[in-house]
């Protein structure tokens, strides 16, 4: 069998059976904590809730990229918050604003957005597998995290790091021929959206809801978040 | 076999020796021969320059007989050949020293040119090389492509038993092409699927580049055998690099500047055309190097994306004008729906559970770790 078989068929019926598997997992998930049920809130409210989930986003977004050492994460563990947050930005530049990318959206989503120039997402994606590097060594040494870090979580590692560093040698034309790195690229890509359910890699969606909870009980008590 | 060498049929054509020297280094230059392990092999490393290793080789050598075979083809591929501008090359290869069997291209017609087929494969038994262009059929025994009362698969069988090599040229020879695109209701395959005993090499593409088709057969003249090939048996030399390594309009793709429609400002200014669908990032072939119409332009340079011609099962794709990095098939509505829908019926079904296993366990007199506590 040929690569481009291959490729072919992890961009077709591999990556349309990955994706059921990530929708209905992702669903499940979803309904499973809005299920766990809401207690009744008997507390008369002393502020706004809608602006402290304003409050609890802005802070998330404008100061705590901008401004770290207002957490503790900072002070404790530089590193691990300096490499989280730049893995993170160029996971989201790169997924969102990378052209291949776009494109990817824009077939399955019937829109598109303008994109970066490519030595951006380049240099991203660089920064990226860099920033995973870092925080795996730093998972490695630390004594604590080394302690609690059991096969998920390095799973979740390797299924982030394989579509990284196939995409970045892809692109740079690495070793091997383009068709074979994508084939690689898509088969990581597959294997992470079946996987995202299962693991811990779901607080993408889940971020937006603690975020927005302990925003509004914030806002009802009257503290900042 | 003819006796005459091919030095000897060009001088007959009225090819003056610069004439011929000029045309060696064409060749030469064409085949890429100063890079190949084959040229070493016939003392190119000892000496004399690629070009003289060619001229050698055609004063020396007689001409190779070509058969040419059309199966479940549109002919595109001969009139590229046929109609192809290119200075000598083209005209030389093909009409001047080998072809002895062509269907479009031949005066004889029916029976006629049947029999003209036998006698070239009985005369140049196991020397003559077969080109085949378009696809063998193999459902029904090959009933949808029918020529002179034979199926086109037992002619293409038949041809390639007494051949020295096979040349699949175009898509539909090389991997099936669009008669393979499905539900391909005539049961196409590619000509190495059904031919596995002869040394065989794949010209894809839709038509296939004339002068890589000739250049092809020119290495087997010079060299006595089939150029060095990838592991879709391309050979290398025109199939090393994709569209998009050598395309003119690559630095608007690293720069971002893309065309967002056919009509627009950019398209006009020569963006890059990924958008739109090119498929040239995943397309091995020389479109780019030797281009078309004595190397006037090729699709990219004219404005319209790479539609990946040169590789298996491209008319199956995902789409011409959907981006190349775009997955080939999409979830439809449907069965996201149903997926979701199993989602939520397995979260509220597992909820619902936890929730009655929850209140029997908060029921007084229920065991559970509440009760043990109290």
């Amino acid at each position: 069998m040929d690569w481009t078989t291959i490729l072919r068929f992890f961009r077709g019926p591999f990556f349309v059976v990955s994706l059921l598997i990530f929708i209905g997992g992702m669903t499940y998930r979803l309904v499973r904590v809005l299920l766990l049920g809401w207690s009744r809130d008997r507390v008369k409210s002393r502020g706004s809730k809608a602006m402290g989930v304003l409050k609890s986003y802005a802070k998330g977004v404008l100061v705590l990229p901008f401004i770290p050492w207002v957490k503790r994460t900072f002070g404790n563990n530089a590193l691990t918050y300096l490499a989280g947050g730049l893995f993170h930005l160029s996971l989201l530049t790169v997924v969102v604003f990378g052209t291949p990318h776009m494109l990817v959206w824009k077939s399955l989503l019937g829109f598109g957005w303008p994109t970066l120039p490519f030595p951006v997402i380049d240099w991203l994606s660089a920064v990226g597998i860099i920033a995973l590097v870092l925080l795996l060594i730093n998972r490695l040494t630390h004594p604590v995290l080394k302690l609690i870090t059991r096969a998920p979580l390095w799973l979740n590692w390797i299924l982030v790091f394989l579509p990284f560093v196939t995409g970045y040698a892809m692109t740079h034309h690495l070793c091997l021929r383009y068709e074979v790195f994508f084939s690689l690229h898509m088969i990581a890509v597959d294997l992470l959206l079946i996987w995202i359910p299962f693991g811990r890699i779901s607080h993408f969606l889940f971020y937006f809801f603690s975020r927005t909870i302990h925003g509004a009980q914030a806002g009802k008590r009257a503290v900042n978040p | 076999m003819d006796e005459k060498t091919v030095y000897d049929h060009l001088r007959e054509s009225g090819f003056s020796r610069r004439d011929f020297m000029k045309f060696c280094g064409l060749l030469s230059g064409m085949m890429g021969l100063e890079f190949l392990p084959a040229a070493k092999l016939l003392g190119a490393a000892a000496g004399p320059s690629a070009a003289e290793l060619v001229a050698g080789a055609l004063k020396s050598k007689p001409r190779v007989p070509v058969i040419w075979l059309e199966l479940q083809d549109c002919a595109g591929c001969t009139e590229a050949v046929s109609r192809s501008q290119s200075p000598s090359l083209v005209n030389l290869v093909l009409n001047k020293i080998t072809v002895d069997y062509q269907e479009t291209l031949m005066a004889a017609a029916g029976f006629q040119a049947e029999a003209a087929r036998r006698e070239a494969m009985a005369r140049y038994k196991g020397q003559y090389v077969l080109v085949v262009e378009g696809s063998p059929s193999v459902d029904a025994d090959g009933v949808f492509c029918v020529i002179g009362g034979k199926s086109g698969l037992d002619i293409l069988r038949e041809t390639a038993a007494d051949a020295a090599a096979v040349i699949a040229v175009g898509n539909c020879a090389a991997f099936g092409g669009l008669p393979k695109a499905k539900p391909n209701p005539t049961g196409a395959r590619a000509v190495s699927e059904i031919i596995a005993d002869k040394p065989i090499i794949n010209i894809p593409g839709c038509p296939a580049i004339p002068e890589v088709t000739t250049g092809t057969i020119a290495h087997f003249l010079i060299m006595g055998a089939l150029p060095a090939t990838d592991g879709l048996k391309r050979p290398v030399t025109f199939y090393g690099h994709t569209i998009h390594d050598h395309c003119l309009r690559r630095p608007f793709y690293d720069a971002g500047k893309f065309v967002e429609r056919f009509d627009d400002k950019e398209a006009r200014a020569g963006y890059c055309l990924y958008k739109m669908g090119c498929k040239g990032p995943t397309t091995y072939n020389a479109c780019p190097s030797l281009k078309w119409e004595k190397g006037l332009s090729y699709p990219v340079q004219s404005g319209h994306p790479c539609l990946g011609c040169s590789e298996p099962d491209f008319w199956d794709g995902g789409g011409f004008y959907k981006g190349q990095s775009a997955p080939v098939e999409q979830p439809t509505i449907a069965a996201a729906g149903i997926s979701a829908g199993v989602g939520v019926a397995l979260g509220a079904v597992l909820a619902g559970a936890n929730s009655v296993k929850k209140r029997k366990a908060g029921k007084p007199g229920a065991s559970g770790p509440d009760e043990s506590a109290k």
